[in-house]
Formats: C-alpha cells, sequence, structure tokens
C-alpha cells in the first residue's frame, strides 16, 4: 500500500518535472521572438514521447524486484488486453493442451502412480504359479488344494489370504439385486491392513463348512441397500436365498477385489474332481525381497508339480490392480503430450510473429535507454502471464476432461476409478507444464524479438528482417506437421483396428435379437429338473410375448463373457492332445433363433428329452477336424476322460462356428447339448434367453423383464438387453481407444493447419511488395500461387518425412492394441501423409489465393 | 590503461559517457534538467544535444545511485522546479570518470598517431 502510495507521489512529482522542462523550453523560444503555436510545436517536438520519457525513467527508480515485477505484470496485462484476438487465441489453445494434458496425468496418477490405498502398500504382492502346459488353466493363481496344503507354511510373507470372486443375489433388501461378491479366506482384510468401519472382520471358525453364514457389506452396499444404518451388524439378510448375519461393514473407498460389494468367508471344501483357482495375497515380510518369496513360492509347490509344470510368480499387487490399462493410459498420455507440444509450437508461433511486428517497438524503447535483459523480461513476463492464465483456464478444462473421460470410458474398464479426482497434484502438474512450457516456448521468440540492432529495426521494414525468424517459424510448423502425423497415424491405425474388429464374422445374426440372463441359485432350484421347469416356463412365457418369432436358451452365451470349454473323447478315433472345444448348452430352436447355420442333420428338437438317448451337435470346424471326408452325422463323442456306456453322446447335426468368446479371437470349434439333457447345476444356474423379434429388439425388453417377474418374483435380472448392444459392449474399449486418439488428433490436425495457415499467410503478408512487383512485371495468378505455395511445400516435405520415421518409430507401441493390423501398416501411412497434405494445401491455399488477387498498384504504394 | 571492458553494448557506453558529461555540467553549480541540457548543448557547441528520453532517465539513475541531490526549489518565476545538485560521492564517481575518460582519450589519440618507430630488435 504503502510502496504503491509513495510511487504515485513519484509519479506525479516526474510529471511535474517534465512539464515544467517543456513550459521551460517554450518559454525560451518565445523570448528568442518565435510565435507561441510554433514555440509549443517546436518544444514537444524536441522533447519526444512524453509517454515513453516517463516509462523509461521510471525504470531507473528500479524498486525491489517484486515491484519491477508487478510493472512487467501491469505492462504484459495492458499488452495482451491490446490485442484481443490474439490473446484469446493463444490462451485458448494452450488451455486446451494444458487441460488434456492435466486430464490425462490426472487418470494416469490416480491409477498408475499413486499407491493403492492401504498401508505400505509397496509390500503387497500377488501369489501365483502359472501352469503353462496345462489347457484348462489360462489365468494363473493358486489352486484351493495347494492353498489349504501351504498357508500356514509362507516364511517371506507375514500375512497371506486368498479370495474368489464371484456373484450373489440380495433379496429381501429392496428389489432383488445380483452383486459381485469375494469369498474371503480370515485375515484378508488384515494383510490389506484395513479394518472394518463397524463390526469385526472373519475369523478361522468362519471359514468352517457348515458354519454360520456369514457376510461383510461394503460401504456402497450399506448406504444404498441398509440406510447406513449402523445397528445393520447382527442382522440377518438374504443371499441367494439363504439368510446370512451381517458381521461387519468395511469403510468407505475400501475396494479389494476393485468391484466387489460384499465379502463372504471362503469355505474350501476339496474335491478330487475339482480344481478352484483361487487368488492369493500376501504382505511381503520386512527385509525379505520378491525373489526369496519366488523361491519359496517355487520350494512350496512340489506337490503340484507331481501333477503338471508350475512356474511361481510373485507380482506387486498394483501391477496386477491395474494390469492391462498401463499400455493404453500410457498412450493416451504420450498422445495428448504430442497436442500439448504441437498447441504450444503454435502460441510460439504466433508470439514469434508478434514478436517480429513490434520489433520496431522493441528498438525504439531499447534506443531509448531500455537494456535488452529488461525487454526480454518484458516479453517473457507478457508470455507467462499468457500460460499460466492458460494454466489457470486449463485446470478448468481439465475438471471437465476428467469427468468426460469417465463417463465415456467403458464401464469398469478403468480400475480405481474411485480414486480419480483433480486434486491438488494434479494441479501442481497444470501449473508446472503451464510454466516449463511458457519458460521454454516464451523465451525463444523474446529473445529472437529484441536481438537486432536499433539501426536495422529502424531502417528497414519488418519485410526485410523476418529471415531468421521465418525460419525458426517454418521449424516449428514443419515439427507441428511431424507430430500431427504421428498422433493422426495412430489414430487411423486404431480406427482401422475397430473397423475391422466390426467387420468380423460372428456366425450369427445379432441384428433382432434380445437378450435376458439370469444366474439361478442352487438354494432357491435345488436339482437340475427344477431349474429346467424353471428355464421352460420362462421360455414358454417368451414365446407368448406378441412380436417374439422364436425364443430359446443357451447356457453360455456367444460373447456373453462366460464359456465353458474342455476336451472330448470320440469313439473309434484319437485326437490330437489339447484339443479343447467350447460346450455350450442349448434348448431346441436356439440355432434358427441366433440365425446361426445348420450344415448337416438337424437341429435339437423337444424329443431330445431326459429320458431319451443323448445327443449333441458339433460345429463344422469339429466335423472336419476329427472326421475329415466322412459324415460326422451318427458318430459318437463323450465329455468323460473314460466313457462308460451311458456316456457316449450321438451326432445328430453339424452346425457353423460361431465366434464364442471374443470378436476378436478366432471362431472356435463347439460341441453343443441340449439342456434337457444336462444333469449338472452348474451347467444350468446361468442362463441366456435369446429371442428373436419380429421388429425392434428393444421393444420387447419390458415383456420378458414381466415374464421373469412371472415366473420368479425374486430373480434379479443379470443382465438384459439387445444382443446387437451386447456385442458393441466387448468392442466398447477398443471404440473408445479409437475416439479418444481420434479426438486428439483432430485437435493436432487442427491447430497444425492454423499454424501453416499463419506462417503461410504471413510470408504472403511480408512479400506483398515483391508479390505486387512480379505482377506490375508481368506474372500471372498462377505463378503467385505457385510461389506461395512453394513456401508451403518448403514446411510440408520435411514434416511429412520427418512425421512418417516418428510414426514408424513410435506406433509400435500400440501393437497390444491393434486388431489384425499392423502398426507400420504402409496403406494407413499413405492415406494420413496425403490426408495431412491435403489440409495443408488448403490451410495454405486461403493465403495463396489472397496474394494472387495482389493489386500491384496499392503492393507497391503501401509496401 | 584501461582495463578493456568486454560485453559492453553500445548503449551503456552511451550511457557511461551521458553520466559523466551530467557530472560535470553539475560541477558548476546546482541546476534544473532543461538548464543542464541546455547547457550540455551550449558548452559542446551544439554537438551533443541530449534527448529528454535519455536525460531523465540518466538523472534519476545517478540520484538513485547518491550521485547528485535533487530538491524542489520555485524558480525567480515563481515555478516549482526540480533542482540537481552534485553530492560528495558524485564528485568522487567525476573525478574516477574523468581520469578514465582522459585515459580513453589518450589511448585514442595514441592509435591514431604515427606510429612510433621500433624499440627492440
Amino acid at each position: 500500500m504503502i510502496a504503491r502510495w509513495r510511487r504515485d507521489h513519484r509519479d506525479r512529482e516526474l510529471d511535474e518535472e517534465l512539464h515544467s522542462h517543456m513550459r521551460m523550453a517554450i518559454e525560451e523560444r518565445v523570448a528568442r521572438g518565435e510565435r507561441r503555436e510554433d514555440a509549443e510545436r517546436a518544444a514537444r517536438r524536441e522533447f519526444g514521447n512524453l509517454g515513453v520519457v516517463k516509462e523509461l525513467t521510471r525504470e531507473m527508480w528500479g524498486g525491489g524486484w517484486f515491484e519491477r515485477l508487478a510493472q512487467d505484470v501491469r505492462y504484459g496485462v495492458r499488452t495482451l488486453r491490446r490485442s484481443p484476438a490474439f490473446t484469446i487465441v493463444a490462451l485458448s489453445t494452450l488451455a486446451l493442451g494444458i487441460g488434456a494434458t492435466t486430464a490425462m496425468f490426472t487418470v494416469v496418477h490416480a491409477v498408475l502412480l499413486r499407491p493403492l490405498p492401504y498401508p505400505r502398500s509397496d509390500r503387497l504382492m500377488r501369489l501365483a504359479y502359472d501352469y503353462p502346459k496345462s489347457p484348462f488353466i489360462t489365468e494363473g493363481g493358486i489352486t484351493d488344494r495347494q492353498w489349504v496344503d501351504t498357508r500356514s507354511r509362507y516364511r517371506t510373507f507375514t500375512r497371506v489370504a486368498a479370495m474368489t470372486p464371484g456373484l450373489v443375489t440380495l433379496t429381501n433388501a429392496g428389489d432383488p439385486v445380483r452383486l459381485q461378491e469375494a469369498s474371503v479366506a480370515a485375515g484378508l482384510f488384515e494383510t490389506l491392513g484395513i479394518a472394518p468401519a463397524l463390526g469385526r472382520t472373519f475369523g478361522p471358525d468362519d471359514e468352517r463348512i457348515g458354519a454360520e453364514p456369514v457376510v461383510i457389506l461394503g460401504d456402497a452396499l450399506w448406504r444404498e441397500r441398509f440406510g447406513a444404518d449402523s445397528t445393520v451388524v447382527g442382522r440377518a439378510i438374504t443371499l441367494d436365498g439363504v439368510r446370512h448375519t451381517v458381521l461387519g461393514v468395511m469403510p468407505q473407498r475400501f475396494a479389494y477385489p476393485l468391484d466387489a460389494r460384499l465379502w463372504r468367508p471362503l469355505r474350501i471344501k476339496l474335491s478330487p474332481n475339482r480344481l478352484q483357482m483361487l487368488s492369493v495375497i500376501g504382505r511381503l515380510r520386512d527385509g525379505a525381497t520378491r525373489a526369496e518369496a519366488v523361491a519359496e513360492l517355487d520350494a512350496l509347490a512340489t506337490a503340484e508339480r507331481a501333477r503338471d509344470s508350475v512356474i511361481a510368480r510373485v507380482t506387486p499387487l498394483k501391477d496386477t490392480v491395474v494390469g492391462d490399462v498401463t499400455r493404453s493410459l500410457l498412450v493416451f498420455a504420450g498422445a495428448v503430450g504430442l497436442v500439448l507440444l504441437i498447441a504450444c509450437a503454435n502460441v510460439a508461433n504466433l508470439l514469434l510473429m508478434r514478436a517480429t511486428t513490434r520489433r520496431r517497438e522493441m528498438a525504439v524503447r531499447s534506443a531509448l535507454g531500455a537494456g535488452r535483459r529488461r525487454l526480454v523480461r518484458q516479453l517473457v513476463t507478457e508470455s507467462a502471464l499468457l500460460w499460466i492464465g492458460a494454466g489457470i483456464a486449463g485446470a478448468g478444462v481439465a475438471m471437465a476432461g476428467v469427468r468426460a473421460l469417465l463417463a465415456l470410458a467403458p464401464a469398469g474398464r478403468i480400475p480405481r476409478h474411485g480414486e480419480i479426482g483433480v486434486d491438488t497434484v494434479a494441479m501442481g502438474f497444470a501449473l508446472g507444464v503451464s510454466l516449463g512450457t511458457g519458460l521454454i516456448f516464451g523465451l525463444i521468440p523474446a529473445i529472437r524479438g529484441t536481438g537486432s540492432s536499433v539501426r536495422d529495426a529502424l531502417a528497414a521494414t519488418a519485410r526485410t528482417m523476418s529471415g531468421r525468424d521465418g525460419r525458426l517459424r517454418g521449424a516449428l510448423v514443419v515439427a507441428e506437421i511431424a507430430l500431427a502425423l504421428v498422433l493422426l497415424t495412430g489414430a487411423a491405425l486404431m480406427v482401422e483396428s475397430f473397423v475391422r474388429l466390426r467387420r468380423v464374422e460372428l456366425g450369427f445374426r445379432p441384428a433382432g435379437l434380445a437378450l435376458l440372463t439370469v444366474d439361478l441359485p442352487d438354494a432357491t432350484y435345488a436339482s437340475a429338473a427344477a431349474m429346467q421347469a424353471a428355464h421352460q416356463a420362462v421360455l414358454d412365457r417368451l414365446g407368448r410375448i406378441p412380436g417374439v418369432a422364436l425364443a430359446s436358451a443357451v447356457n453360455f452365451v456367444p460373447l456373453g463373457g462366460a464359456m465353458v470349454r474342455g476336451d472330448i473323447k470320440v469313439d473309434g478315433r484319437t485326437i490330437p492332445p489339447g484339443y479343447l472345444v467350447t460346450k455350450p448348452s442349448v434348448s431346441p430352436g436356439y440355432f434358427r433363433t441366433m440365425g446361426i447355420g445348420i450344415r448337416l442333420g438337424r437341429e435339437f428338437t423337444a424329443q431330445d428329452a431326459s429320458s431319451s438317448s443323448p445327443v449333441v451337435i458339433v460345429s463344422q470346424s469339429v466335423a472336419r477336424q476329427i472326421w475329415p471326408g466322412m459324415n460326422p452325422i451318427g458318430q459318437r463323442i463323450s465329455n468323460k476322460d473314460v466313457p462308460g456306456p451311458g456316456d457316449w453322446l450321438t451326432v445328430v447335426g453339424v452346425v457353423d462356428d460361431v465366434g464364442q468368446t471374443s470378436i476378436d479371437a478366432h471362431r472356435e470349434p463347439a460341441i453343443y447339448q441340449p439342456i434337457q439333457q444336462v444333469t449338472q447345476t452348474f451347467f444350468l444356474g446361468h442362463m441366456s434367453f435369446v429371442v428373436r423379434a419380429v421388429g425392434d429388439p428393444a421393444l420387447l425388453l419390458p415383456a420378458m423383464r414381466r415374464a421373469l417377474r412371472d415366473v420368479d418374483p425374486n430373480q434379479p435380472i443379470g443382465s438384459i438387453g439387445t444382443m446387437e448392444s451386447a456385442v458393441s459392449a466387448t468392442v466398447a474399449e477398443p471404440l473408445f481407444q479409437a475416439r479418444l486418439i481420434g479426438a486428439f488428433s483432430v485437435v493436432a490436425l487442427v491447430l497444425a493447419a492454423i499454424g501453416i495457415y499463419g506462417v503461410v499467410a504471413y510470408s504472403v503478408a511480408e512479400r506483398t511488395h515483391e508479390i505486387g512487383i512480379r505482377v506490375a512485371l508481368g506474372a500471372g495468378r498462377a505463378d503467385v500461387v505457385r510461389m506461395v505455395l512453394r513456401r508451403l511445400v518448403v514446411l510440408l516435405v520435411p514434416g511429412v518425412a520427418l512425421g512418417v520415421i516418428g510414426a514408424l518409430a513410435t506406433t509400435r507401441v500400440l501393437s497390444s492394441l491393434l486388431f489384425e493390423i499392423r502398426p507400420n501398416d504402409p496403406a494407413t501411412l499413405i492415406g494420413v501423409a496425403v490426408l495431412l497434405a491435403a489440409v495443408a494445401t488448403v490451410a495454405g491455399m486461403m493465403p495463396a489465393r489472397r496474394a494472387s488477387r495482389v493489386d500491384p498498384l496499392v503492393a507497391l504504394r503501401t509496401g | 590503461m584501461a582495463k578493456p571492458q568486454r560485453g559492453l553494448s553500445r548503449i551503456e557506453l552511451l550511457q557511461g559517457t551521458l553520466d559523466l558529461i551530467v557530472l560535470q555540467t553539475l560541477r558548476w553549480g546546482p541546476r534544473h534538467g532543461y538548464g543542464i541540457a541546455q547547457m550540455i548543448r551550449a558548452s559542446s557547441r551544439d554537438v551533443l544535444q541530449v534527448d529528454t528520453g535519455s536525460l531523465y532517465p540518466a538523472l534519476h539513475r545517478l540520484e538513485k545511485s547518491g550521485a547528485i541531490a535533487a530538491e524542489w526549489e520555485t524558480s525567480e518565476n515563481r515555478q516549482r522546479v526540480r533542482v540537481y545538485r552534485l553530492t560528495a560521492a558524485g564528485r568522487k564517481q567525476l573525478d574516477a570518470e574523468r581520469s578514465r575518460w582522459e585515459q580513453l582519450s589518450e589511448a585514442m589519440a595514441g592509435i591514431f598517431a604515427p606510429p612510433a618507430p621500433e624499440a627492440e630488435a
């Protein structure tokens, strides 16, 4: 305050001093006999620019660095306000770049960089064995047998705990609902180091087979379904039709495994015929290393090794949690970084052009005594203001961006999304990025803009002095073109890959199908017969819905996320070891409903009942593989390793192969059995009902819900929707990736086009005089356009060349995200280069056409 | 011989010279800005015309460095004018800079003088 007041006072005094100088000069001239007006005019001319003199004098007062900075900032704000177009373009370009980068950083930081929200989470490991030779075990883990044998023998871990995820139906607490749950060993929460918010966790007694059913609730479920009632502990809730006592409630934000809503004790009943794969985590003992843990796991695997070859693995828990999104997140982060670089290059270019037009101002100021350092400082302050403003705006963009990202990302595909938010770290990042890029990209134009000598600047016009800057601006645009090309190539690859994914022949016709999936709990439907009766009841009701042409059922629907795969025995033939087929069970009419072609024989009918002889339908590739050149109808196969007389299934039909598990896996061999002939409830509980609609399948969904409710009002719907949306959901992630990278690359392309336009337009403006002379000397329009386009080619050719090299070097990181297209696909590269060249030509043509219309008279007069 | 100053820009050289001229002018007594400008002009026989954009920054710079002091006085036609006078520090600075200047001009004179015969073989 006082400093400010003192400064104002001094300002007034300086004003008075300079005015008295002027007055004395006038008086003296008058005294010499000049006319008063002449004297005033002469004195004023002699005095020079009052404002500049004041400004220069004020600079001598110096003051503290803060005062000087405040002065620079005031002056900078004033200059920026004087050219609003420049300021708005620069600010919004930077804000977009910084905002997008910050948004991406926020996600990367929360998902990949921040430690998991458990105490000393870096000591948490996942313990697993891989079974490289086993055809059945595709995902590593620890078998229930191995877990029971070894759980108390680990020495390198202070605690270990096993769990397995599952689904459970909650009833009598609002609408029936299907929930993600986890069965966990006692000590899981303690291993993670998280205590319950209410009640207690599981003890060893809770693991006993036959012990009282108990459950621990997640915070979100507790709030949604139990009104955050703290007396819920000790009450009973109904899960899969069985009453469970609530033992406790976990605190907010506790999420392990990521999507579990509630936890039940893991009760292991070993069976010689079945293996259960468990997910085991452990807390590494202080001083123990991962290598020691691996060695211990390896040593403990003797029993397993007797059965199969195993590889022990100990992986930091965080890596297993974030696992497969790491690559795509890093790709996005790289892409967004390129956008930021392009944005900065663009603004640096704007600053350079501005510096050129302001060179006379700078030269005059420096002639009048302002030091170069002072001018550089002034220009850097101006840039810093731009970048800081953009950083603040960018933080806003980031908040919106993070929300949009999470909303657009396919559900459940971003792990730890509950932890994502624009926090102080992200804000600091935004500020750091803006300051860093601002200093680098703001300093170059400042140094360039003030370096020329006074005499050069004053004697020359802007036209003749831009050679050096022209090259720098050109280099920046070349860099922009190259970066944009890299991004565009990445985007084009992702889009092309997505298109190919969508073009995959699924083997069935999804259009017109609607799908309803349920999980019938064993507790309510104790026998296969009970389940089959329920299926039939639902099918009967579905078939009566107006607009339904066909209704059928399948336990593991293609692309439904679950599939049974196994080996088979063939009567009278040996098959290659490790030959696995998918094994769905279906109702009569399934193939017609799905639109799966029947090649030979017949479909299942109601006559293929539990009492009749067991039948099977095989897919074409099975028929070709097992009975090449033979008629498979009437042949016999079995699911049993050593089939008894009643275990043989007779082939009655051959159908087309279908993409069963995912759209990008190849179509798989399959054997189908009629659901009426399935005897294990395990293969009947999970059931999808498929209907083929006469019209729009979406219109049938309410009636389908009603049909299920009529059969069992307590049965929640697992999922419902059209088959087309189910198919789209399986490609939601590549679609999201393609869209996101596509959006980034469009921004990059637009920015690069603006950069090209700016540089070409500027070179036209500089050369108006020259163009005028050429036109006056008889150059035609075409010649002028050619001349301007030559400038464009000089930018484009090296830009595209560098971009192609860059793309070849970097798109390799995409290979794991791509489907049936190689990252160096030449057609894509050429296409992108042509597109970029076309856009650049359009951007460059606009100023070229303007140049061709230059009127030589005007150009020569004003040049 | 004065130590050669490296990296001095032309502007700074001019500044130094202007400081010397201003100090020298004030040696003959306190004066206001306009008076100083007039006096420089007169005593250099109109060769040096200091423009206000250099003079006032120089005056305020010298005031800040303590070489000169300023106060407001009322002139004979009853106007407030800011009058500068040399301080003791200014006098010392003037002496120093003048001897430097003299050395420089001697050196310059030497350079322009016909070369002396070589003394050594």
